[in-house]
């Protein structure tokens, strides 16, 4: 059951996440913008003209190859970081008052999602400047997939944010994990410079998936890995909920052991 | 559970394992010691209590650092779960273990008054009524704009205060809350005290004893062999005072 007071303590603490993330900051939320901006400037300097010899794309496509990337790795990366920590960084609340404790896990897990949205509006406007056409398939096919990975993360934050708090050091294992996965999702350099025998690993990855279905969406309006998309969607459901068992149960002796 | 209990605790025990030597908190120590046995030191908070809140009714436990209290109030609250017996509760219960929880430095008052607010069961739309009435019995309208962490610790302490007193839940479980204050604070503390006494049931701890004898209806003293006693306020504290 959710009260009024959940609802408005969920928005809380998202907006007091958000002031704190950019607090003392010149620019601000600005930041929001410039990071993802400078990190594409960077990886399309270096990587642009091996991009055009290798994958045979030109530096347009490119640009859009190498957005789609980093804007899936981006969601990726700061749901899981974000979700994981959450229950560990609201310890001083956890151990005074009794309000819901997913509320945390789902604040945290709402700012990756307000992050990929602003990105998402990125690659509006980014598409536009270089021409893309939109269609209405293409942009709620490009939203699904974003529906599907935030329900995929929020299953997986009810595990992970509880073993944070018994092993530590589930931080700097989950650090590694997720560098490798940015090699291992092609995000910012062509499938074909993969040797062969190893392209299964991307062919296989999930978050690879969802990126080549977002840049064959933008690129060519192609609906492609539909039924790999329904199948996650399916599975981060169950996810959601056997992870909501696992977390009402595990989250009460949490407390004890911050 | 009777309809006129607030709080129902049933034989109720908590132990805690206090890792003494070889504590393994990540995996480099478990990994450099695989056979290092980590040894614990079970330590006994709680040992089979069971007692019962009344509606409206002002209880308060008392006892030595040490005995258990803090764990108690944690187990009501819902914070920490009991390893035997068990706790009902019967109605909405708040725990003020600390004033201002989740208070924000980097945050104005206003802010931290929404956040706090929230925080203890409040919604957003009560908040928005009581605002002002907030700012004006904290004595602190010029600085609802300001910063908490340019406020002093008694300012904080008053605006916390302020809010706790607007929390409508049935029951209050108050933890020391008066430690913190000055003279003028404590008074303050003991008017909104009168004001509810009868009205909400109260589970209180505190080492003022004096406070202790004058509001409570009854009174738990915890011991440090695990023992207790419960019984009439006056009862209760002449026979703490006597022991030490």
């Amino acid at each position: 059951m959710i009260s009024k007071n959940d609802i408005d303590l969920y928005k809380q603490f998202v907006k007091t996440i958000f002031k704190m993330r950019y607090k003392g900051s010149i620019l601000g939320f600005l930041w929001v913008l410039l990071k993802p901006f400078f990190m594409f400037i960077i990886l399309f300097v270096v990587f642009s003209s091996v991009s055009g010899q290798v994958g045979n794309l030109t530096s347009r496509q490119y640009a859009v190859y190498l957005l789609s990337g980093l804007v899936i790795f981006t969601f990726f990366n700061e749901g899981i970081t974000w979700g994981m920590g959450s229950i560990m960084e609201r310890a001083d609340l956890i151990l005074k008052i009794n309000f819901k404790r997913d509320i945390v896990v789902i604040s945290a897990l709402t700012m990756a999602l307000i992050n990929f949205g602003i990105n998402l509006m990125i690659v509006g406007v980014v598409g536009l400047v270089l021409g893309i056409q939109f269609s209405l398939a293409s942009v709620s096919y490009i939203l699904l997939i974003g529906l599907v990975m935030f329900l995929g993360l929020y299953g997986i934050s009810f595990f992970t944010s509880i073993w944070m708090v018994y092993v530590r050091d589930l931080a700097h294992i989950t650090e590694l994990g997720l560098q490798l996965m940015f090699y291992a999702s092609a995000v910012f350099f062509p499938v074909e410079m993969i040797p062969e025998k190893y392209r299964f690993i991307v062919e296989h990855n999930p978050i690879a998936i969802y990126i080549q279905s977002v840049r064959e969406a933008l690129t060519y309006q192609n609906i492609v890995n539909l039924k790999f998309v329904i199948g996650s969607l399916i599975v981060s459901v169950l996810l959601i909920i056997v992870g909501n068992i696992y977390f009402k149960h595990s989250v009460k002796r949490v407390a004890e052991h911050f | 559970m009777n309809e006129n209990t607030a709080i129902q605790v049933k034989n109720v025990s908590k132990n805690f394992r206090i890792p003494v030597k070889g504590h393994k908190n990540t995996l480099q120590e478990r990994f450099l010691n695989p056979f290092q046995k980590t040894e614990y030191r079970e330590f006994s908070a709680l040992k089979n209590l069971s007692f019962e809140v009344k509606k409206g009714e002002f209880f308060s436990v008392i006892g030595p650092n040490g005995s258990g209290k803090s764990t108690l109030l944690k187990i009501v609250s819902g914070i920490y779960v009991a390893d035997e017996g068990e706790v009902k509760v019967n109605g909405s219960l708040v725990p003020f273990l600390e004033l201002g929880v989740g208070f924000n430095p980097d945050l104005t008052a206003r802010e931290n008054v929404y956040l706090n607010g929230t925080i203890l069961g409040l919604t957003k739309k009560e908040l928005d009524k009581y605002i002002d009435e907030i700012f004006d019995f904290a004595e602190l309208r010029d600085f609802a704009d300001m910063k908490i962490k340019n406020f002093s610790s008694g300012m904080a302490v008053r605006l916390a205060f302020s809010i706790a007193i607007r929390v409508k839940s049935d029951i209050l479980v108050l933890d020391e809350v008066l430690a913190v204050g000055d003279a003028d604070f404590q008074k303050k503390c003991y008017a909104y005290f009168d004001r509810i006494k009868g009205l909400k049931s109260i589970l209180y701890v505190s080492h003022a004893l004096d406070s202790v004898e004058k509001y409570s209806d009854r009174v738990l003293w915890l011991k440090e062999d695990r023992s207790y006693e419960i019984g009439s306020a006056e009862k209760i504290v002449n026979g703490y005072k006597n022991a030490n």
